[in-house]
C-alpha cells in the first residue's frame, strides 16, 4: 500500500527543491498499469489514425492525376463535373489557346476510362484501364518516371505502363509487350502511379498512337503554363474570349477543389471514415475516463494529504490534467509509431497512397489530448470532493 | 455460485460498471458496423443481380464483373433459346451516356438494355413499370439517380448522347456501383441511342429453365453446347465471383478487413481494462476467497463470467443501435447494409472470443492475490 503513497510524498519531499513531475511520478508509479493504460488508449488512438488515414488515402487516390498536371491553367469541357467524366474536345482549339499572349505553351492531354481494353499478356484475359496520352515532346503528366522517359514514346505503338496497378493486369511483372483494344503495344518503360477508386491501372502513349487505339476521341484537357511575368486573371479572360462558350478555363486549384468536393458529395468516403474516427474518440474516452478514475481512486487518500496540507484545487486540478495529458502522450505514441509500419503494409498490399501526413499527426494528437482531458475533466471531481478526514 | 458472486462482484459498484457495459457496447458497436461496411460493398455489387429472375447467367470469358461484363455476340444466346432445357433467354446490354441537361454539367448515366415485354425483374412494380418501355425513345429511372441529374418526373424531355429521350416514369431498385444514376431502355431504343453498339453484341443473358430442371447440371451442359465460346453461372457462383471481386480486387476487402480488427481488439481492450482494474480492486477479496479454499481455477471462472455478464449486458443495446444505425448508413451511403441473423451469429461469435481473450489476459493478475501479502 505505501508504494502507492510514495510518489506524492516524494513531491511534497522534494518541493522546496523546485518543480518535480508530480504527475509523472504518478502516472509511472506502477509500470503494468502504465502498460495496461497505454495500450487501452493507444488501440483507441490506432483506430482514430487508421481511420484519418484512409480518408486521406481515398482523396489523395483520386486527386493524383490532377497534382501531376504539369499547368498552370487547365482548359476542358463545361460540361465536365469530374476529372475523369470523359468529354472530349476538338484538339486544334488547345493549338488556337497556344497562341494567346501570355501563354507561354497549350498542350492536349488525351484520355480515356471508359473504352480502352489491357491484355495481361501472362493470362490473355483483357481488362478496362484509363490512357493517357501526349506529344512525347511536352509531356504534360508528371509522374514520376514519365518525363525522363516520354521521348521513347516517339515509336509508334509504344507505350509506358503502371508498376503499381493492380496485380492482375500484369503490369508489375514488366512485360516487354501486350495489346491494347485488339492492337499489339511495346512497352518501352513504366511508372509509379497506383490505382485510384476508379481504375486498376494506366497506360501512357503517344497522342500519335492513342488515336490509333481510340480512333476518333478528341483531347481532354488542354494543359496551359504562362509566360514569366505574365497576369493569370487577363491570361484566363483572354483565353475565355478566345475559346467556343462550351470550353471552360480552370486554374490547377480550382480542379482540385472541384475534384474533391465532388468526391466527397457521390462517395461515402467522407462520411463512412468520420464515423470510424468518432467511434475511436468515444472508445478512447472511455478507456481514458476508466484509467483516470482508476488511477485518482487509487490515490486519492495521497491526494487528501495534499489537500489537508494546504493545496489549492487549481494546483490539484492542474496535476490530474497532466496526468491525463501525459496518459494521452503514452497512447499517442506507441500508436503513432505502430500506424506507420501499418500503413506502409496496408499501401504495400491495397495499393493505395496511405501515408502519414501532419494533418493526420496533429488531428490524431489533438483528439487524443482532447478526449484524455474531457476525461479527466470529468473524473477530477472525485478528487476535489476528497475530505482528508474520510479517507484516512 | 461463480456466476452470482461474478454478479455480485458487478452490481457491487454500479458506476463503474455501467462505464465498463458502455465501453464495450461502443465496441461491439463498432464491430457491427465494420463488418456491416466489409459485407455491404459487394452486396452493392450484387444489387442488380439480387433483383433479376434468372436461374443461370450466360457471360462472356471476357466477365469481370457486372459493371464490366465483356461482349457476347447474339448468336450464341439464340443458340442456347434452341436448348431443350431453356425455357427463355434475356439479352441485357450495358453502356453509359452522357446525360446532356442544357449548359451545365452533363452527368454520366449507366443505361441498361432489355427485351421488351420480358418481365424480368423480381419486383412486380419494377415489370408493370417496363410497359412504357414499349414506347419510342422512352427511358425509365431509378428513383435513385442523383439529384445532379435534375426532376425525374414522367413527361421530361432530355437529351442523351444527342438523342431526344422522353422519361417514361420512375422504379425502385437502387443504382449500386453502377453510377450516379441508372436508366432502363428498350433493346430497339438501345440500338438507337447506341448506334455503334448496335444489336450484334449483349452482355449478359439471363437464362430461365424449364420446371425441374437442376441448375448446376444445366449449366455445364450449355456451357458444352456453346463449346466454351462463353461462360454460365449458376446464382451461388455469380454471387461468390462478385463478392471476390470487390473483396480481393478492389481496397474494399482490406479497408473494412483492418477496420474490423482493429474494432475486435478496442473491443478487447476495454474489456480487459474493466476486469483487471476490477481484480487489482477486489484483490483483498479475492484473496480472502483463496484463504478460505477457492481455487485459483474457480476464481479465473468467475473472472470469465464477469467478462460474460458484461458482454451480454452490452451487446442487446448494441445490436438495437446498429440496426439503427444500419439504417442511416442506408440512406446517407445508399449501401445495402442490413441486419441479417448471421451477422448476428457473426458477431456475437466476436464477442464472445473478446470475452474469453480478455478473461484470459486479466486473470493474470489473480496469482498476484496471495492472502499473505495483500493484509
Amino acid at each position: 500500500m505505501f508504494s502507492d503513497r510514495a510518489p506524492v510524498f516524494r513531491r511534497a519531499r522534494l518541493l522546496a527543491g523546485g518543480a518535480v513531475p508530480l504527475a509523472w511520478y504518478n502516472l509511472t508509479a506502477k509500470k503494468p498499469r502504465l502498460l495496461r493504460s497505454s495500450a487501452g488508449i493507444g488501440f483507441a488512438v490506432l483506430l482514430m489514425l487508421m481511420q484519418l488515414g484512409f480518408e486521406a488515402a481515398f482523396f489523395n487516390s483520386s486527386l493524383a492525376v490532377i497534382h501531376a498536371l504539369d499547368a498552370d491553367l487547365v482548359i476542358e469541357s463545361v460540361h465536365k463535373y469530374s476529372f475523369a467524366a470523359q468529354q472530349p474536345f476538338a484538339p486544334d482549339l488547345v493549338a488556337k489557346a497556344g497562341a494567346v499572349p501570355g501563354v507561354a505553351s497549350a498542350s492536349p492531354l488525351y484520355a480515356d476510362w471508359y473504352d480502352s481494353f489491357w491484355k495481361n499478356p501472362f493470362d490473355g484475359k483483357a481488362f478496362l484501364v484509363r490512357t493517357f496520352a501526349f506529344d512525347p515532346d511536352r509531356p504534360v503528366l508528371r509522374f514520376p518516371g514519365v518525363a525522363a522517359q516520354a521521348h521513347k514514346l516517339t515509336a509508334a505503338d509504344s507505350v509506358l505502363i503502371d508498376r503499381r496497378a493492380r496485380p492482375f493486369l500484369g503490369m508489375d511483372r514488366e512485360p516487354a509487350a501486350s495489346e491494347i483494344n485488339g492492337r499489339q503495344v511495346r512497352v518501352v518503360g513504366n511508372f509509379a502511379l497506383g490505382p485510384d477508386f476508379q481504375s486498376d491501372g494506366t497506360v501512357i502513349t503517344s497522342a500519335q498512337t492513342f488515336r490509333k487505339l481510340l480512333p476518333g476521341t478528341g483531347a481532354e484537357a488542354g494543359i496551359v503554363t504562362l509566360a514569366p511575368g505574365a497576369d493569370r486573371n487577363a491570361v484566363i479572360t483572354r483565353l475565355k474570349t478566345a475559346l467556343p462558350p462550351d470550353l471552360a478555363v480552370l486554374t490547377k486549384g480550382q480542379l482540385l477543389d472541384r475534384e474533391e468536393k465532388f468526391q466527397a458529395k457521390v462517395s461515402s468516403a467522407g462520411p463512412i471514415f468520420a464515423m470510424g474516427t468518432i467511434v475511436g474518440f468515444v472508445v478512447g474516452m472511455l478507456i481514458s475516463y476508466q484509467v483516470i478514475y482508476a488511477d485518482l481512486s487509487e490515490q486519492l487518500p495521497q491526494y487528501a494529504t495534499l489537500k489537508a496540507m494546504g493545496y489549492r484545487r487549481f494546483y490539484l486540478v492542474g496535476t490530474v490534467l497532466e496526468q491525463a495529458g501525459l496518459s494521452a502522450l503514452a497512447g499517442w505514441v506507441p500508436a503513432f509509431v505502430l500506424s506507420l509500419g501499418l500503413y506502409r503494409l496496408i499501401a504495400a498490399v491495397a495499393l493505395i497512397p496511405l501515408a502519414m501526413s501532419a494533418r493526420i499527426a496533429v488531428v490524431s494528437l489533438a483528439l487524443t489530448l482532447g478526449m484524455c482531458l474531457v476525461s479527466a475533466g470529468l473524473a477530477v471531481r472525485r478528487v476535489l470532493a476528497a475530505d482528508p478526514a474520510e479517507v484516512f | 455460485m461463480k456466476v452470482p458472486l461474478a454478479w455480485h462482484i458487478l452490481a457491487h459498484e454500479k458506476g463503474r460498471t455501467a462505464l465498463a457495459l458502455l465501453g464495450i457496447f461502443v465496441a461491439v458497436l463498432l464491430v457491427f458496423v465494420e463488418l456491416g461496411f466489409f459485407l455491404a460493398v459487394p452486396r452493392g455489387g450484387l444489387l442488380l443481380y439480387d433483383n433479376l429472375r434468372f436461374d443461370l447467367m450466360l457471360a462472356s470469358n471476357q466477365y469481370e464483373y457486372q459493371a464490366q461484363p465483356g461482349a457476347l455476340p447474339r448468336r450464341d444466346i439464340d443458340r442456347l433459346r434452341e436448348a431443350p432445357e431453356v425455357a427463355s433467354v434475356a439479352p441485357l446490354t450495358f453502356a453509359y451516356a452522357k446525360w446532356q441537361a442544357g449548359d451545365g454539367i452533363w452527368p454520366d448515366i449507366y443505361v441498361i438494355g432489355l427485351p421488351e415485354g420480358m418481365p424480368i425483374f423480381t419486383k412486380d412494380a419494377v415489370n408493370r413499370a417496363l410497359g412504357a418501355l414499349a414506347r419510342p425513345d422512352t427511358i425509365l429511372v431509378d428513383k435513385q439517380t442523383r439529384a445532379m441529374f435534375g426532376p425525374l418526373r414522367a413527361g421530361r424531355q432530355i437529351t442523351l448522347n444527342g438523342h431526344r429521350e422522353t422519361i417514361g416514369g420512375v422504379y425502385r431498385l437502387g443504382t449500386g456501383f453502377m453510377g450516379l444514376g441508372v436508366a432502363l431502355i428498350g433493346e430497339k431504343n438501345f440500338a438507337r441511342l447506341f448506334p455503334r453498339r448496335g444489336l450484334a453484341f449483349a452482355n449478359l443473358g439471363l437464362i430461365r429453365l424449364k420446371p425441374g430442371i437442376e441448375p448446376a447440371r444445366a449449366a455445364a451442359d450449355l456451357e458444352k453446347r456453346l463449346g466454351g465460346a462463353a461462360h454460365i453461372f449458376t446464382r451461388d457462383a455469380l454471387a461468390a465471383h462478385e463478392v471476390a471481386y470487390w473483396t480481393t480486387r478492389t481496397s474494399v476487402g482490406i479497408i473494412f478487413g483492418s477496420g474490423l480488427i482493429i474494432a475486435i481488439v478496442v473491443g478487447i481492450m476495454i474489456l480487459y481494462q474493466t476486469l483487471a482494474s476490477q481484480i487489482s480492486r477486489q484483490l483483498p477479496q479475492f484473496a480472502t476467497l483463496k484463504a478460505i479454499g477457492y481455487t485459483n481455477r474457480t476464481l479465473s471462472v468467475t473472472v470469465l463470467a464477469m467478462a460474460l455478464l458484461l458482454l451480454l449486458a452490452a451487446f442487446v443495446p448494441a445490436f438495437l443501435a446498429a440496426a439503427g444505425l444500419y439504417s442511416v448508413i442506408r440512406e446517407q451511403t445508399l449501401l445495402p447494409v442490413a441486419m441479417t441473423e448471421a451477422r448476428l451469429i457473426a458477431v456475437f461469435a466476436a464477442s464472445l472470443a473478446m470475452a474469453a481473450v480478455s478473461a484470459l489476459l486479466s486473470v493474470a493478475g489473480l496469482r498476484r492475490a496471495a492472502p499473505a501479502d495483500v493484509f
